[in-house]
């Protein structure tokens, strides 16, 4: 009765794709469960009792609509389930999924699990073979940051360069593509992939090798891709903003989850940083050094037409980007104010951009961390950088943020019951050397770096993080809460007017959404590095976090912040889920 | 077709925010030449990403000045990494590279930083 059901579900979805009638705004959505999967959610009756993409919605709001845990009686919340994967190389990463009573995860290795959502029981697993010498020679893996659900599947990327469909119901694979050349390129995928209609979209990794930092666009029926969109010079004008060959040195990888606008029929998405990090010609890098010129569709946010994979409009938040700071971290925020509909982006460099849906226009630009010097401001209204600090051979001091960015690639959350954007701002520094380093125009198994350095405390004061509750469109900020040092897990906010916060010493913690009181916190004995959902099941309400350490970025709390960093662990991890008792 | 949807792109205004990326004059980045064997360099490309301050620091790895591994210990790790700290770049850099990186490690003066 269950498969028929599921079946049925599935039918629907699929038949309101294709006639676009699940499109619906964010107004008009009265929470964050919108989009294809959302329609059949709320089909069954349960709109918001699911979290079935990435970013909770295609709206990126990370926001479960559910209220039976609130600010009353969040302190009755207490642990109902734990799941280990085991082997959990540098941590779990991944924002689990959950429709229809089944969470699903991947954890390291791209390895998936189907459980019960109330129990935590095991109903399937799957542990794709992955070529182990290819994953030893990765630098940034082997962690997998996420799945997608629909069409009866569960879609999942590899480290070694596939997009694997498994069935719903069974874990066994309906089909195996390969998209990346991973044993040259040496890069993969561990960005969560983006359903939209019939088509599975995923980027690859890549900011500091040499490939075009593709994303794919795969029929989500047969596993055969259907477009290929090219980030570095993927068209004749992009090519230009790339002096001489100089695009072989590549980048722009879209290396995590996009969101998708129905109303238009677009794709957002967001692209990293171009190759290598640094520049050695400093202020003269539109003549001279690796890759002379703007070096398009790098640190870009792209609109694509999600049936063909073109290119519709875009935004280079940073033309020739010299600091490693990508776009492709953080969500897209879609909402609607003063009868515009807007999408707000957060760039890794510290600023939040606010765009106009419609085509990429910059409606205003606003600063989320204090301390930022690579450049002096960004224009409000244009998005033009003001004073930027390029950076030539040699050493310099207090570049303002670190390479780890003012934000990282987790995810902020949205509530349109507060009306406020929650997101978390890191605060440190580096010193550097830049060093006139070979170019590297062939794929070959080595980063492209281009710099020595080492990170710091801002002048003046301590490193430290903040979790802040602002208005989206404007920054304006309403309440803010500081920890020792910056959290790097995704954040959750709920109708029960909570901000849940996974922090790095392995504390889960719930903040008032309205105030910023904290009003629960959890210990799980290790930090937080991956994502948190809601999720109802059964008739209850759970909270569910990944836990685990030893991202690339929490792998330089060690030598900053010292203890418990430096003895925490980093090939451990497990799904925890908590509700009322 | 990408013309086409970037000519769509330009006729929507798209760009005019920010302002147009400016094209740039045909020049071929610097050949490469014995900068491949400059452990220096090597290590400026690929290393420092995660040894600080170019080997004299802590960082996302371990400092490595005034290291008491022995070369033959650096080599092996620099082959064959380390399972979720480490990438092997075994296959990445030639025996003469992998020398440099090490003459390069044993260069480093402990007492900086």
């Amino acid at each position: 009765m269950k498969q028929r059901r599921a079946l049925y579900l599935a039918g629907l979805v699929t038949v309101m794709l294709v006639t676009g009638a699940c499109s619906m705004s964010t107004s008009d959505s009265g929470g964050g469960m919108s989009g294809p999967r959302a329609a059949s959610m709320s089909d069954a009756g349960g709109a918001g009792n699911d979290w079935t993409t990435y970013h909770g919605s295609y709206q990126s709001w990370h926001y479960s609509p559910l209220t039976q845990i609130n600010t009353d009686n969040v302190k009755k919340l207490q642990v109902a389930w734990v799941h280990h994967p085991g082997r959990s190389t540098r941590g779990l990463q991944s924002m689990p999924l959950v429709a229809d009573g089944v969470l699903y995860y991947t954890g390291s290795y791209s390895r998936v699990w189907a459980l019960d959502a109330a129990t935590g029981q095991p109903i399937w697993s799957y542990f794709p073979k992955l070529n182990d010498d290819l994953v030893a020679a990765q630098t940034h893996s082997p962690y997998t940051r996420g799945i997608a659900l629909g069409m009866g599947k569960v879609y999942v990327g590899t480290v070694d360069g596939r997009l694997i469909a498994l069935d719903m119901k069974t874990g066994q694979p309906a089909w195996d593509t390969k998209l990346v050349n991973s044993e040259k390129l040496t890069v993969g995928f561990t960005g969560a992939p983006l359903l939209v209609k019939d088509k599975v979209i995923i980027g690859a990794q890549g900011g500091e090798w040499p490939g075009r930092g593709p994303i794919f666009g795969v029929d989500a029926s047969s596993g055969k891709k259907v477009w290929e969109f090219l980030t570095v010079a993927g068209t004749d004008e992009a090519m230009k903003t790339w002096g001489g060959e100089s695009w072989k040195t590549g980048g722009g990888g879209g290396w995590m989850a996009g969101a998708y606008d129905a109303e238009t029929n677009t794709v957002w998405w967001g692209t990293g940083n171009p190759a290598p990090l640094y520049d050695w010609s400093g202020g003269d890098w539109k003549n001279s050094g690796p890759r002379p010129g703007d070096n398009l569709y790098t640190t870009s946010v792209i609109a694509l037409d999600p049936d063909t994979g073109k290119l519709k409009f875009y935004h280079q938040e940073l033309p020739h980007d010299a600091w490693d700071f990508d776009s492709a971290v953080g969500e897209f925020v879609m909402l609607d104010r003063d009868g515009k509909k807007l999408v707000v982006h957060p760039n890794k460099g510290g600023h939040v951009f606010v765009y106009d849906r419609k085509d990429a226009s910059v409606v205003n630009v606003w600063q989320l961390v204090n301390n930022i010097n690579f450049v002096k401001s960004i224009d409000p209204k244009t998005g033009a950088l003001i004073g930027r600090r390029d950076l030539p051979l040699g050493k310099h001091s207090n570049l303002c943020p670190a390479i780890a960015g003012g934000m990282s690639w987790n995810s902020g959350a949205y509530s349109p019951k507060t009306g406020l954007y929650y997101k978390i701002g890191q605060e440190w520094c580096m010193d550097l050397e830049v060093i006139k380093t070979t170019p590297v125009l062939e794929p070959q198994a080595q980063l492209d770096i281009g710099a020595n350095f080492t990170l710091r405390n801002p002048e003046g004061g301590k490193a430290y993080g903040h979790l802040s509750g602002r208005d989206p469109v404007t920054g304006q900020k309403k309440w803010e809460v500081r920890f020792p040092e910056p959290p790097l897990a995704s954040l959750l906010a709920t109708g029960g007017n909570l901000v849940f916060v996974p922090d790095p010493r392995g504390m889960l913690r719930a903040y008032n959404a309205e105030t910023g009181q904290e009003v629960w916190s959890h210990n799980n004995g290790i930090g937080h590095n991956g994502g948190i959902i809601s999720y109802s099941a059964k008739g209850k309400q759970y909270i569910a976090v990944a836990t685990g350490w030893g991202s690339l970025v929490g792998d330089e709390f060690g030598a900053l912040f010292g203890e418990p960093f430096k003895s925490m662990p980093k090939d451990a991890g497990a799904i925890v889920v908590f509700t009322l008792e | 077709m990408r013309l086409f949807s970037v000519r769509l792109g330009l006729a929507l205004g798209l760009l005019a925010a920010a302002g147009r990326p400016a094209p740039v004059a045909a020049q071929s980045p610097p050949a490469a030449s014995d900068e491949s064997l400059d452990g220096a360099r090597i290590f400026g490309s690929t290393c420092g990403f995660c040894h600080q301050a170019g080997g004299r620091a802590p960082g996302r790895g371990p400092k490595l000045a005034g290291t008491q591994r022995s070369d033959e210990f650096i080599l092996n790790r620099i082959r064959v990494g380390k399972e979720g700290a480490m990438p092997a770049y075994g296959r990445a850099f030639t025996d003469k590279q992998l020398h440099a990186l090490v003459s390069y490690i044993r260069s480093l003066k402990d007492d900086a930083q």
